[in-house]
């Protein structure tokens, strides 16, 4: 039983082009029958310019086959709007091949270009929930994230979009407190696309931001991303290294403190921590370099001790630093 | 001491790409066709294997690949025009001395056509937008001696707002910071000599950031490392003079501990397929680095150092010294 058009009477009036039909290969080619047949059938479509229902299905099984041909893409979207065909639908049928092939650039574009068509916030807020399942599955897809953001951006709701976002980098991170991908989101919600409702106090924000990032950082300190992230918030918003000096020092000795007291604003390290913590340490030096004066000596022995003792891997970096800040001293 | 760089067998892999046509991969695989055939060439002249592929039939098989409606170059004989691949074309002839082939100011034309508005480049006509492909026209713009036809202020304005709170730089304005993305804006502002755009310092420490206990690379924080960032992180550090704050020791080790010591080609981690992909990026980290028996790569064009040199388009990046064994 064949599943070839080939061998399918719906397709006996298409004249299907064989790969290379007036050219010269460096050398022939054999690949699978199936996709041999599929791809000739769209050839022969693309020639003529037919843009009908049977042509949706054969570009679906192009791209199934391949999702990276883009031509079958390119082919399927012009199709998909000469025939008006329900775009709600046609996400949904994608959404299975998203999840399939989410690694895939195309198959991102082509939901952008169906969303960009159907231009409604309704749209937008339901794409939202299908991106959540599709990070469930691989949480730093990086072009899923990237559309996530151009969603917010382009059809821009406070409400309906913008309004979920926080609480769903929090949720994230609960489950990953690492994912790079989440922490940016982040700082791109509340920092770099304007100003999110409710956070119109700049300071308050900013403090909420500071303490969620200490806390963040409290739980797993050997964490880069949260550690770029309060260094973000800090420099975004022109606030001095200095003011959490009282926070990162802690971190920078072998041992927790012998304390009970407990300082919200402070977070110490969890039990078990690994210390002294490398990204501290840099802080720490990045902090009394900023002071400058004579707490720029103990910057260099902290730089000493990671080019030395504990983080070697970017001894040379560490000297520059060294180097440089004599330099200016 | 781990393996040294197998050279030979290298080059026979390469050439053998080209024979094993049997296979659904392979033509999986046509749309980076034209791709493929810029990572092998320009491997092999790192590895001072120029003559390892036949110049004529490559030359064919590039003019194979033009598309007369578009005026650009698709990426396999019977595929649209894409900028990617006409970047690849472009860099296949300057490489093989046969820029004469080009129609260039219709190249030019759908290379400019495809900017948008916001600055950035589209990828065809379908519309994807991403950095990558705005260094690809600067690139190639450059190489066909027509970057002065480019709107540099608006192509320069996009990449400012790509920059990120970490210095890096993303896919498009509000995306997250990703070395390849990195290594595509860096290059594309050395091309336009505004690379006072970058936050050296800081973008320099987040790619030192990048190498792993292993040696090896990755793209972004807490993610695996790669042979391929060998390739992007590098060059973009090579850009901003900063390759010595990565330990070459621990990246060499870990770039040849991902050869495939028996049928040749490099892979993303040791022990995995290798691939040409790998294979090229492997190789011009290994250049970067200083190793022995390589030739000098241009680390904003991704080609022979020497190539670039001619054509008086090097800019001022530093590479490691090359060793002498």
């Amino acid at each position: 039983m064949s599943d070839l058009l080939a061998d399918d009477s719906e397709w006996a009036d298409v004249v299907p082009i064989r790969q290379y039909e007036n050219v010269n290969p460096i050398a022939p080619i054999f690949y699978s029958e199936e996709y041999k047949d599929a791809t000739d059938y769209f050839r022969g479509v693309v020639k003529t310019g037919e843009m009908s229902p049977r042509v949706l299905k054969l570009t679906e099984r192009v791209i199934r086959m391949n999702p990276a041909h883009y031509t079958a893409w390119q082919h399927r979207y012009k199709t998909v709007m000469a025939l008006q065909v329900s775009l709600e639908d046609e996400l949904e049928l994608m959404d299975e091949i998203a999840t399939m092939f989410l690694k895939t650039y195309q198959v991102w574009h082509h939901r952008r270009l169906i969303l960009t068509a159907l231009n409604s916030v309704d749209a937008a807020a339901r794409e939202l929930v299908f991106l959540k399942t599709v990070l469930e599955n691989d949480s730093k897809n990086y072009h899923t994230w990237s559309y996530r953001q151009w969603i917010l951006v382009h059809f821009n709701d406070e409400e309906r979009l913008w309004a979920g976002e926080r609480p769903y980098v929090e949720e994230l991170l609960e489950e990953d407190v690492r994912n790079n991908s989440a922490w940016h989101h982040r700082f791109f919600v509340v920092f770099s696309s304007g100003v999110r409702a409710g956070d119109e106090d700049r300071e308050q924000t900013l403090r909420r931001e500071l303490s969620f990032a200490k806390e963040k950082i409290a739980l797993a300190p050997n964490n880069l991303s949260a550690w770029n992230y309060l260094r973000g918030a800090l420099e975004h918003t022109h606030t001095p290294f200095t003011t959490v000096t009282a926070f990162v020092e802690p971190y920078t000795a072998s041992e927790p403190p012998a304390t009970d007291v407990v300082d919200l604003d402070n977070p110490l390290p969890s039990a078990g921590a690994q210390l002294p913590c490398v990204a501290a340490l840099e802080f720490l030096a990045d902090i009394y370099e900023e002071e400058g004066g004579e707490k720029t000596a103990k910057a260099v022995e902290i730089w000493k001790l990671l080019a030395n003792e504990k983080d070697t891997m970017r001894k040379k970096y560490w000297e520059h630093r060294i180097r440089d800040a004599l330099q200016k001293a | 001491m781990g393996p040294a760089l197998d050279i030979p067998l290298h080059v026979k892999y390469i050439q053998s790409l080209g024979e094993n046509k049997d296979d659904l991969v392979y033509h999986l695989t046509a749309h980076l066709r034209m791709n493929a055939v810029y990572w092998g060439l320009t491997a092999l002249l790192i590895m001072k294997h120029k003559d390892a592929l036949d110049r004529d039939e490559m030359i064919d098989f590039v003019m194979s690949c033009w598309d007369d409606e578009a005026g650009g170059f698709g990426a396999h004989p019977d595929h649209d025009a894409h900028i990617h691949s006409t970047l690849s074309a472009i860099q296949i002839l300057v490489m093989q001395n046969a820029l004469d082939r080009v129609d260039v100011p219709r190249v030019v034309k759908f290379i400019l056509s495809l900017q948008q508005d916001s600055g950035v480049f589209a990828g065809d006509q379908w519309g994807e937008i991403d950095t990558r492909f705005l260094y690809i026209a600067v690139n190639a713009l450059s190489l066909l001696g027509h970057l002065h036809e480019l709107d540099v202020e608006k192509t320069v304005g996009y990449i400012r707002r790509c920059r990120n709170f970490d210095g890096g730089f993303g896919a498009r304005e509000g995306a997250e910071s990703h070395a390849s993305q990195v290594f595509v804006c860096v290059a594309a502002l050395a091309i336009l000599d505004r690379l006072e755009e970058v936050d050296q310092d800081m973008l320099g420490w987040w790619l030192a950031e990048r190498q792993l206990p292993n040696g090896g690379l990755n793209g972004r924080p807490e993610k695996l490392e790669d042979v391929c960032y060998s390739f992007w992180v590098l060059s973009a550090m090579s850009i901003l003079n900063k390759v010595p704050w990565i330990n070459a020791e621990k990246l060499t080790a870990f770039i040849l501990s991902a050869q495939d010591p028996e049928q040749g080609g490099i892979a993303d981690r040791p022990g995995d397929q290798p691939d040409v992909f790998h294979t090229i990026f492997g190789v011009a980290g290994l250049s970067i680095l200083g190793y022995p028996g390589l030739d000098d790569l241009d680390p904003v064009y991704c080609m022979p150092a020497s190539v670039i040199e001619s054509l008086g388009l090097r800019k001022g990046w530093t590479a490691l010294p090359r060793r002498q064994v």
